[in-house]
């Protein structure tokens, strides 16, 4: 079996829940310009929520559905009762950005007070491999991966077909001209948390089920190639997160079989680098450069 | 007249001066008097090495505790402080600065780790303090600093103990699979040339980076060399992902780790990730030969789990070397303090030797209530640990033997041992 297919079958693994990620990343930060650099603590939290409906007894399901609820509602809270006051108080981008890093550092400390520096497994069923085209999947990845076709199958279809996508993609090209074409962009601010609350939810879950074991840290640490995958595709453009997504991820399993493992995250963001000197904007047309962070 | 008023005068001088002296003398606070010694337990409490602070903090209390129960030292109690310096050398020198400047009764300090101990050791020798470190860090095996103890072996001689223990099994092909930072990859260079020494054969050196999601590229290129065994230290996470991928996959090979593989967030991560089946099957780790057994150890026992108010769940640190070690490196500052006469931190450190090495005509103690009353009755002594001997060689670095260790129903079982002048010849 060839190392290279092999390889292609496990980026495609890492790529699915960095795509999970990074879509619900810039899905927000399209629509607020807020980059929100806790997005990984609230990854973790979610994880941890699931982590106590397994040991209550709950399915995966049920695990997921705590997780999506969880970084939904922190997501929403976060924003409506921290985020914004400081955006109507005048921060800008670079503010927002250090407020964000300081509820990053809340969220991972508070976690590690509540839970403990330990480390935490979901109690989950163990699942048979199963080979595919040369490559291996267990049933878990192959589940995770699963979600991640339908959570970007439903974003899709969210901001190509329905009035509430429309009225997202306005707010994110325009939130002034999107209001004065009578789009209630601040209600389409609130689902945009929310929404990307529940992604960051579920990827945080599906994270921790394929790491298997995880700490207060785990989500923060996921942050960087989430970011990175983001911004490959071009910064606030979920369709751009995706292929950003299937690109570190597929670089990073890839080269792992060539070089030094040691250095695969290190080929993974020398592709970012190339990719963004070569078209700076990421690989889809970037819509926030210009913009205020909005609340 | 005159005469009258001038002895009123200096006899209501008198008076006042000898008042305001009793006032001075009553001001002063018992706890100045008596002040209680501070020992730093400087080590991350946040961040990805959270859990090496709970580990410090297992050992010094119940030292503290038995040290304080026994009257202290020249009537000081004494406290164990918690330094966080989230792993970090960036946060961590402010901190030893902080903790230096700010705690005058500080006597020494337990740490750094190898997380920090490069940036802060100088920091801590320049001021004087004793240290009694957890970093296993090569740099260290001949250092010159005077305040610098060390009561666990180096990275690089943990090397040669699963080289041994892996060739005393009969293993002869095997995968070194170690993370990328500088703690586990120290151990990396003694063992493969201990290992090819024996005559085994190392088929995969993977230096893998650490809290990825995924390893399973990796995994697939070890097994292409058909390892017998796999000699592993990672970080709990790491190996947790690393491991159960492998178990997913193919199925997995024995697995022989360092002592880091036998500390409890480490067991526990990937136990929750492999299975304790599993674990017991494949999985054996090498630590710092620390009986569960003996007098010292079970003072140090019976005092860790009296400590459950400072301590949480303190029965998980009962077989942990390290905590162990802690444990002796406040016994042995304690007891140097008493045998200097001393609880100046710069004239005691001078002593620490005086406690530990073995000698003729010595005492040997196995806690500090029985090296203080010994001391008091002006004997010399050695103190024997919860850890077993203490004797530092010329660069202050102690190192003894190694005990291989499985998990059975949960609990870390001893199989068997690597003595200490095995690891002498081999590392001729």
């Amino acid at each position: 079996m060839s190392l290279f297919v092999l390889s292609i079958g496990f980026g495609l693994i890492t790529a699915s829940i960095l795509a999970i990620a990074s879509v619900g990343f810039t899905l927000q930060f399209g629509v607020t310009n807020i980059l929100n650099l806790a997005y990984g603590d609230v990854m973790t939290g979610a994880a941890f929520i699931a982590y106590l409906v397994t040991r209550a007894g709950g399915s995966l399901w049920a695990a997921l559905l705590a997780g999506a609820i969880t970084g939904s509602l922190a997501s929403y809270v976060l924003n409506r009762f921290l985020y914004t006051p400081f955006v109507r108080h005048g921060t800008r981008l670079f503010g927002m950005i250090i407020v964000t890093i300081s509820v990053s550092l809340v969220l991972q400390n508070g976690l590690q007070a509540i839970f403990g520096a330990s480390f935490f497994s979901l109690v989950l069923p163990r699942t048979a491999s199963y080979g595919f085209a040369g490559m291996i999947f267990t049933g878990q990845q192959l589940l995770i991966m699963g979600i991640a076709v339908v959570a970007m199958a439903v974003v899709h279809s969210l901001l190509s077909y329905t009035r509430l996508g429309r009225a997202m993609r306005a707010t994110a090209a325009d939130p002034e001209l999107a209001r004065g074409c009578g789009v209630a962009t601040d209600r389409v601010v609130g689902v945009a948390w929310l929404m990307s609350g529940a992604l960051c939810g579920i990827a945080g879950v599906t994270l921790v089920m394929n790491v298997t074991s995880f700490s207060s840290t785990t989500g923060g640490s996921f942050l960087i190639p989430v970011v990175a995958a983001a911004v490959l595709g071009g910064v606030g453009h979920p369709y751009g997160a995706m292929i950003g997504a299937l690109v570190i991820g597929l670089a990073s399993e890839v080269s792992a079989a060539f070089v030094n493992p040691a250095y695969k995250e290190v080929v993974a963001f020398g592709v970012l680098v190339v990719v963004l000197l070569v078209r700076p904007q990421g690989i889809f047309a970037e819509i926030a450069t210009q913009k205020e962070v909005v609340a | 007249m005159k005469v009258t008023r001038l002895v009123r005068n200096y006899v209501l001088a008198g008076c006042v001066a000898g008042v305001v002296t009793l006032a001075s003398v009553a001001a002063i606070p018992a706890s100045a008097a008596t002040s209680t010694f501070v020992i730093g337990n400087f080590n991350p409490f946040s961040g990805a090495d959270a859990s090496f602070g709970p580990e410090m903090i297992a050992g010094c209390q119940p030292a503290v505790r038995l040290i304080d129960a026994a009257g202290g030292v020249s009537g000081h109690d004494f406290t164990c402080l918690q330094v966080d310096t989230r792993g970090d050398p960036a946060d961590a020198v402010p901190a030893a600065n902080k903790l230096i400047a700010t705690n005058s009764t500080l006597e020494g300090i337990l740490g750094p780790s190898a997380d920090e101990a490069l940036a802060t050791a100088p920091i801590l020798d320049q001021a004087q303090v004793p240290m009694f470190v957890d970093t296993g860090q090569a740099y260290f095996d001949k250092t010159s600093l005077k305040y610098f103890w060390r009561i666990t072996p180096a990275d690089d001689v943990k090397g040669y103990a699963l080289a041994l223990w892996a060739h005393k099994v009969g293993y002869t092909r095997a995968a070194a699979v170690f993370g990328n930072d500088a703690g586990s990859q120290s151990d990396v260079p003694t063992l493969l040339k201990a290992y090819k020494k024996l005559g085994g054969k190392m088929v995969s050196n993977q230096v893998i980076a650490l809290n990825q999601s995924s390893y399973r590229t990796e995994i697939e290129q070890m097994l292409a060399t058909h390892p017998q065994v796999i000699f592993t230290e990672v970080d709990p996470q790491t190996a947790a992902t690393f491991l159960s991928e492998l178990q997913q996959l193919h199925g997995l090979i024995p697995i022989i780790g360092t002592e880091v593989t036998l500390q409890a967030p480490w067991l526990k991560a990937v136990t929750g990730a492999l299975g304790k089946q599993a674990m017991s099957k494949y999985f054996t780790g090498m630590q710092p030969y620390a009986p569960t057994s003996g007098k010292s150890w079970s003072t140090y026992n019976a005092a860790l789990l009296a400590s459950k108010g400072s301590v949480p769940n303190p029965s998980q640190w009962s077989s942990d070397p390290y905590s162990m070690t802690y444990y002796d490196a406040v016994n042995v500052m304690a007891l140097a303090m008493i045998a200097g006469n001393t609880t100046d931190r710069s004239k005691y450190n001078a002593f620490v030797t005086a406690v530990t090495e073995p000698g003729a005509g010595k005492t040997v103690v196995h806690s500090f209530a029985e090296g203080k009353a010994a001391l008091r009755a002006g004997k010399k002594i050695q103190y024997v640990g919860a850890g077993g001997p203490i004797v530092f060689n010329a660069w202050h670095n102690s190192a003894g033997a190694f005990e291989a260790a499985r998990q059975s129903n949960g609990n870390v079982a001893l199989v068997g041992e690597i003595t200490a002048s095995q690891i002498a010849s081999l590392s001729k």
